[in-house]
């Protein structure tokens, strides 16, 4: 047993000012953070609000900032914390979403996002899933998407998230994650539809920042799963929105000279008309001695383009084995 | 002791952040790291090849680690978090993805490269703080301390994240530079953004949201009394120099941040020649920095 702090962001939820307060804890470093929280509540203050049920990670509701990171204190253990942190956990309720009291917040936004998605199938009328019978997938088939099944939709990856904090339109990991789930089930049949569902800044806001697979308890990925999303978009939808239009350009762009064309990306993400706005941009950057003069095309770029020839096709966009047919035969 | 490496410079120090690639030269030489160059190299894909073409991406990528290879070293050090990021990530699953291995083995294969895994690559912050024995190697060298000056560091996502892939520092709570900071004689500035997203990615999907993210990291750092940001990653660097104004704007207020480039700071220190270093090519005059250790820099 060793004595920690724990400074816990105090807010009424009444307009009050939210405020740390301390509280010395006799605890154990192998306990897990939440139990601590428990002892506070039931020793030092009753009135401190916190959400948990399981205490096993599974019910996904105790996640809460710890030391500035998303995490379940019912499996974050005390001395992991302790050791670097002078023997101090802060706490502070998930970001991203309005607190209701101290450390609980209202998850409306986020489960808002999840029900955009349409979290269920969508059966093709014309071709139902058979009756009485189990409507089975191959072990190849379920592993495109061996990994959503385990979310616990406990929001860790959502408070997390930089784009979910700056952009009302983002879907956020977890929701895209999930729609990941469905566009690669072979018993879906609204491929086309999910994909236009999520289009431009729903999707494409994504910084790729990975922050959400180091907040994800399960190892869910969504960073990794909204890349896969992106690659479908881009096949399906094809360049039509800027962030198709970008990536698909860069790709181009590599093939024509070996290094990066800065100039001529500018103008085929923004189009004529973005590129005249980047225009006083441009002048700013030179008076500032960041001429953009093209380097050279690098040498080997015959090789670079050989690779291109061999591999820009269809079946190597996706590394995994894109979703097979719409429909799956009963057995 | 003295490495030689493989230099993987990148795009962006090529073409507009060339300053990056001058400071990197004189600091190189300066720390006894041999740098090869490879006109050879092609561009690391910056995450958004991959976007596009998951397996192409890791071809061009496995082609740069081979050309290092070839050559017979073991070292590829890059300048870029991004650079560092991508060029792991195709590592990464050479070694545990035996499908896509085998299409780019076979592709690569025609034309004549054999990818072996034996190349590294290293960021040149992580080739200090792992090979080169930490940020204390910096300590005899510094011959004009950054005392006095507060300085924020901007780790720049891809080299840190994902964890199990890119295995350097901690994700979330790292601490090579902020002790490389310390040993050039600064404070380091402790804030949440210093892990965070530029908002580069988004530039230009939606540049009012990109820029707003870059406003309040450096707001944020401002809050924090620094006087300068550095950081290991030129996409980074065009977020929060490059764009600062239209970033200021998107949070309403001047901000007025100097960013360095991670090797800049560390030629300042050095007591290398300011025009070496390329400071007057920042759109915010680093200036503000100088002046607190008495260094100029040239018109
Ligand atoms: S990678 Fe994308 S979804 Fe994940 S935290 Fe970053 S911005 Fe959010
Ligand atoms: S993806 Fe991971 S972090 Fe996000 S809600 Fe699901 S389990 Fe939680
Ligand atoms: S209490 Fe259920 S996941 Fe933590």
């Amino acid at each position: 047993m060793t004595q920690v702090t724990y400074q816990i962001l105090r807010n009424d939820g009444k307009g009050g000012v939210p405020h740390f307060q301390n509280f010395v804890v006799e605890i154990g470093e192998t306990e897990a953070i939440l139990t601590g929280l428990i002892k506070i509540r039931n020793e030092q203050d009753p009135t401190l609000a916190v959400r948990y049920s399981c205490r096993q990670e599974i019910c996904g509701s105790c996640a809460m900032r710890v030391n500035g990171k998303s995490r379940l204190v019912c499996s974050r253990l005390v001395g992991t914390e302790t050791k670097t942190h002078n023997n101090t956990i802060r706490i502070e309720p998930m970001a991203n979403q309005p607190v209701l009291r101290d450390l609980v917040v209202d998850q409306t936004p986020f489960w808002d996002r999840y029900r955009h998605i349409r979290p269920h199938l969508i059966l093709d009328p014309a071709n139902p899933l058979p009756q009485g019978k189990e409507s089975r997938m191959t072990p190849e088939q379920v592993d495109q998407f061996r990994e959503t099944p385990r979310c616990i939709a406990c929001a860790s990856c959502y408070s997390a998230c930089p784009a979910v904090g700056s952009d009302p339109d983002f879907l956020g990991p977890m929701a895209l994650a999930k729609l990941y789930r469905f566009t690669v089930d072979p018993r879906d049949a609204a491929y086309h539809e999910r994909l236009e569902g999520i289009q431009n800044q729903k999707l494409w806001l994504c910084l790729r920042c990975n922050l959400c697979v180091e907040a994800c308890p399960k190892d869910v990925r969504p960073a990794e799963r909204i890349v896969d999303l992106k690659r479908l978009a881009n096949q399906e939808i094809g360049k039509r929105e800027r962030g198709s239009k970008h990536s698909i350009g860069f790709l181009n762009n590599i093939e024509q000279g070996g290094l990066l064309n800065e100039t001529k990306l500018a103008r085929d993400s923004l189009g004529l008309f973005g590129m005249l706005g980047q225009v006083g941009k441009g002048f700013q950057m030179m008076r500032h001695g960041k001429s953009l003069k093209k380097h050279p095309p690098i040498q080997g770029l015959s090789e670079v383009q050989a690779i291109y020839a061999d591999l820009n096709k269809p079946e190597d966009i996706k590394g995994r084995e894109r979703p097979v047919g719409k429909g799956v035969k009963g057995e | 002791m003295t490495v030689k490496v493989a230099y993987y410079p990148g795009c962006v120090a090529q073409e507009s952040g060339r300053e990056l690639d001058m400071a990197t030269r004189a600091v190189a030489a300066a720390l006894g790291i041999e740098l090869v160059d490879f006109p050879t190299f092609s561009c690391c894909g910056s995450g958004f090849i991959d976007e596009a073409n998951m397996t192409l991406n890791i071809a061009l990528n496995a082609r740069n680690l081979a050309l290092a290879e070839r050559a017979g070293l073991n070292t590829v050090m890059t300048i870029c978090s991004t650079c560092q990021g991508m060029l792991t990530h195709a590592r990464h699953t050479m070694k545990h993805d035996a499908v896509v291995k085998a299409r780019v083995d076979q592709t690569l294969g025609k034309i004549g490269f054999q990818y072996q895994g034996t190349a590294v690559p290293k960021h040149l912050l992580q080739i200090i703080s792992e090979d080169l024995g930490g940020a204390e190697m910096l300590r005899p060298l510094v011959r004009r301390p950054l005392t006095g000056t507060k300085v924020a560091a901007f780790y720049g996502c891809h080299i840190l994240r994902p964890h199990d892939v890119m295995k350097f520092d901690d994700p979330e709570e790292p601490h090579t530079f902020e002790d490389i900071i310390k040993v050039l004689g600064a404070e380091p500035v402790y804030y949440r953004g210093r892990v965070q997203c530029c908002g580069f990615p988004i530039q230009f999907v939606k540049p009012e949201t990109a820029q707003r993210i870059a406003g309040n990291q450096i707001r944020e750092a401002k809050q924090g009394g620094a006087d300068a940001m550095a950081t290991p990653c030129p996409l980074c660097h065009i977020s929060l120099d490059t764009y600062q104004k239209e970033a200021g704007k998107a949070v309403g207020e001047d901000l007025n941040m100097p960013v360095l480039h991670f090797p800049q700071l560390i030629g300042i220190a050095l007591g290398l020649d300011p025009k070496t270093l390329g400071l007057p090519r920042h759109m915010v005059d680093p200036q503000l920095l100088l002046n607190k250790v008495s260094v100029s820099v040239p018109a």
